[in-house]
């Protein structure tokens, strides 16, 4: 479904080149959940950036469900991201005037009673059901980071890039952000990717690939 | 809802606003305070030039032909012209009636023999004209005497005027300090039991002036006979050898005439202040196109236009142009009368009468308002109503009333409509470069509207730098409160907004808040200045157009265009380099 061949992301400063990502090629099927670790620096969150059409890369391709990204336009591309993926950052980029249940819906493609009904029961699953009027200020660190994956899940994508979702998350608040995750694959959703530093909260990955120096081992 | 879950775009412009009020409010009120000001300013001046036009309206429809050398007239003392002239004339018909003189010619033709009377018929006229002269000769000299007289204390009289105003400035100042009071009595003491009774006989000027010029025309008249008559008998009594006819007089007689010419003159310009008038009257209603021509001993009022005080015109005409004025404007008397012939009464327009606080039974006048050209305290008696503004007074009071004061006359030349050019220029070419000038409505509304220009320069000035300080504080406020949500922007823009659709939304934002802000300035202007119009503009007698649209809507534009334009630009700016990915990685 997506596919990534012989990815290169370079980093130019003057006449120095760093190689961000290295020839990296990887499939993420339908479904699938992926674990990227590996130490700060790695390349991991560049070769995420490079899946999900964020960034344009050096050299090789990206492909999601046959379309090329080299062939997609500016737009296109734009569109492919909001429709077919949801993203989970480090930071939970709520918006701070919205409260649980309109953030989560920013994410929606639609707005009618179903995605309102979904994002509800989205708000319920991950424990907030109490708190959909809070205002984000009004949520606990973890709180938030929980309103961030209901809002990735709401348009049900594809595909799901979690970009350090646990950095900031006590270790109990951060398996229970990931399992979020786990379910969203196990319940037929799509395919999570999930980067992290941290090993053990990829248990329930189909596949973890470890990154260094910009190449996966 | 369902459950309370909304259903409604959460990045709708309504949800902006309403849970960012505290950021967007001040914006607004900051933006709406400032289209406020500009309304209030721009009423103003407009107020002060619609004020102006309808002060000066009744010019619409006439045109005055007023002195020129109004300067040279306030300079001139024909007083004390008059009495050195006067001078020289008592010199004069001293010795003509002294030797050589014509009592002295009038004893001579006398004395001729009956017989040689009897031959020559011209004898018997000149012993009349001779009788004649000397008749109006005794009676100059018994006019003079009193005229100078009177001449003097009218002079002193003056000279205490300037003296007592003085005084009541000095009390006005220090009303605590009793010591000009006393300084002044101690030096006028003599001065007053002397002067005071004066004050009686003012009215008898005017008289005495009257006489001594009849009787010096009497004189100038049996002169010239004389003059004739002794050529007439010194030619026939050549026939007769021994005929011994008297020499004439005719030396002291020619310098005699001169003097009176001058002392004639002289009193002329007491008597009839503006010469040539009757003639420029006469010869105005000649123009074709005149509808009328009425003669103006005007006046002013002094009142207040908003953008500085102004001398509204009085017309000094008689009964019947006081109707026709009135009718030529469709105005009427909505209240009391018209003044009354030969007295100090005034009938003004009821914004002139608001404007300067009086209603019938009130007064106006010099007396009460120094400013005013009013010569005297004139009681109101009448209340005028009507599109146009007018305030009328009696010709006969203004011209027989007063010798020292102001009181030029003038001409009030009416043409028919569609005829105020052709009148004009036939004006123009009648007055040439006379002591006459014409004032007409594009002259006035010329000086008006260069009046106005400065004001309206001074106004532009402040708006362009409102508008751009404005343009400034809320530019930079819009890009403090878009960094604070660059968080916001980031997201939307990783998940799937493109730049443009933010810069979209950016822009309905900012151009709602200045859509807002606009409305609120325009409500809020339009409620102070329909308070500060029923509160002080109407009782005032001035004019304010709370619904100018013209200063409503395009004079408030630049502002939220300019803030719009520029909050735009540099937001827009950002957004148009924004990386989201930047923004993700960010760890503050």
């Amino acid at each position: 479904m997506l596919a990534a061949q012989d990815l290169v992301l370079d980093y130019r400063s003057g006449t120095a080149i760093a190689h961000a990502v290295d020839t990296v090629s990887l499939r993420v099927e339908r479904g699938s959940f992926i674990g990227l670790i590996g130490p700060s620096g790695s390349g991991k969150s560049s070769l995420m950036y490079l899946l999900s059409g964020l960034k344009r890369p050096t050299g090789g391709a990206v492909t999601f469900d046959g379309h090329d990204y080299r062939e997609l336009s500016a737009a296109r591309l734009i569109r492919l991201r909001r429709q077919h993926f949801g993203f989970v950052f480090q930071q939970h980029f709520l918006v701070n005037y919205l409260s649980a249940i309109e953030n989560v819906t920013v994410g929606a493609l639609r707005r009618n009673h179903d995605t309102a009904a979904y994002a509800q029961e989205l708000l319920r699953r991950v424990g907030l059901g109490d708190k959909l009027q809070k205002r984000p200020y009004q949520l606990s660190i973890g709180e938030r980071q929980r309103v961030a994956v209901a809002r990735a899940l709401v348009h049900r994508p594809a595909v799901v890039f979690a970009d350090e979702p646990t950095a900031s998350l006590d270790q109990a608040t951060g398996h229970e952000v990931v399992s979020l995750l786990a379910e969203y694959r196990q319940a037929g959703g799509g395919s999570v990717v999930v980067v992290t530093h941290d090993p053990a909260m990829l248990t329930g990955a189909d596949r973890v690939l470890q990154m260094r120096d910009g190449r996966l081992n | 809802m369902i459950d309370g879950a909304c259903m409604t775009n959460p990045l709708s412009l309504w949800n902006f606003y309403f849970r960012n009020k505290r950021k967007v409010l001040p914006v607004v009120g900051i933006l709406a305070l400032a289209i406020l000001g500009v309304v209030v300013t721009d009423s103003l001046l407009a107020s002060a030039r619609e004020t102006a036009y309808a002060t000066f309206g009744s010019y619409q429809k006439l045109i005055l032909v007023a002195p020129r050398a109004t300067r040279d007239q306030d300079l001139a003392n024909p007083l004390q012209e008059s009495l050195s002239r006067l001078r020289d004339v008592q010199l004069q018909v001293d010795s003509l009636d002294g030797p050589g003189g014509i009592s002295s010619y009038y004893d001579a033709v006398v004395a001729l023999p009956a017989r040689l009377r009897g031959q020559l018929p011209s004898v018997q006229q000149v012993e009349v004209d001779a009788a004649n002269a000397r008749y109006y000769a005794a009676r100059l000299r018994g006019d003079l005497v009193p005229l100078g007289d009177l001449i003097v204390r009218v002079q002193r009289l003056q000279s205490e005027e300037k003296s007592f105003t003085q005084l009541v400035q000095q009390l006005t100042e220090r009303p605590n300090d009793p010591r000009p009071l006393i300084t002044y009595l101690q030096q006028h003491q003599t001065w007053l039991q002397s002067v005071v009774p004066d004050s009686a006989q003012l009215g008898r000027l005017q008289s005495a002036v009257i006489s001594a010029s009849a009787d010096a025309n009497g004189l100038q008249a049996s002169l010239q006979a004389l003059s004739r008559d002794s050529a007439n008998l010194n030619t026939s009594g050549q026939s007769l050898a021994n005929l011994p006819v008297p020499p004439s007089p005719s030396g002291t007689i020619d310098q005699f005439k001169s003097a009176l010419d001058r002392l004639t003159a002289s009193l002329g310009s007491i008597e009839e202040p503006q010469p040539g008038l009757d003639k420029l009257l006469a010869d105005s209603a000649r123009i074709p196109g005149t509808a009328f021509v009425k003669r103006d001993a005007y006046s002013n009022l002094d009142i207040n236009l908003l953008a500085g005080n102004a001398q509204f015109d009085l017309y000094g005409v008689d009964q019947p142009g006081m109707a026709q004025l009135l009718a030529l404007y469709g105005d009427r008397v909505a209240a009391g009368r018209l003044p009354r012939p030969n007295a100090n009464e005034i009938a003004v327009s009821e914004e002139i009468a608001r404007s300067r606080h009086v209603w019938i039974g009130g007064q106006l006048g010099n007396n009460l308002d120094e400013l005013d050209r009013l010569p005297d305290a004139f009681s109101v008696v009448g209340i005028i109503r009507g599109p146009t503004r007018i305030g009328v007074i009696p010709l006969d009071y203004m011209t027989q009333h007063y010798l020292f004061e102001r009181r030029y006359q003038g001409l009030v030349v009416v043409p028919q409509s569609g005829h105020e050019q052709v009148v004009h220029d036939q004006l123009q070419k009648m007055i040439g470069s006379t002591a006459f000038r014409l004032f007409d409505w594009p002259y006035i509304k010329a000086k008006i509207d260069s009046l106005i220009q400065n004001l309206d320069a001074i106004n532009r000035f402040l708006v362009i730098l409102v508008t751009i300080v404005l343009s400034l504080v809320v530019g930079l406020l819009n890009n403090l409160f878009f960094r604070q949500r660059m968080n916001e922007f980031g997201l939307l823009a990783a998940v799937g907004y493109g730049r443009w659709a933010l810069i979209r939304r950016v822009a309905w934002e900012s151009l709602g808040v200045t859509v807002a802000a606009w409305g609120v300035g325009i409500g809020a202007a339009i409620a102070v200045l329909s308070w500060f119009n029923t509160s002080f503009m109407v009782p005032h007698g001035l004019v304010m157009n709370v619904f100018d649209w013209n200063v409503l809507l395009l004079h408030t534009l630049p502002i939220p265009l300019m803030v719009f334009l520029f909050g735009m630009s540099t937001v827009g700016w950002q957004l148009l380099r924004l990386d989201p990915i930047s923004i993700i990685e960010r760890r503050d």
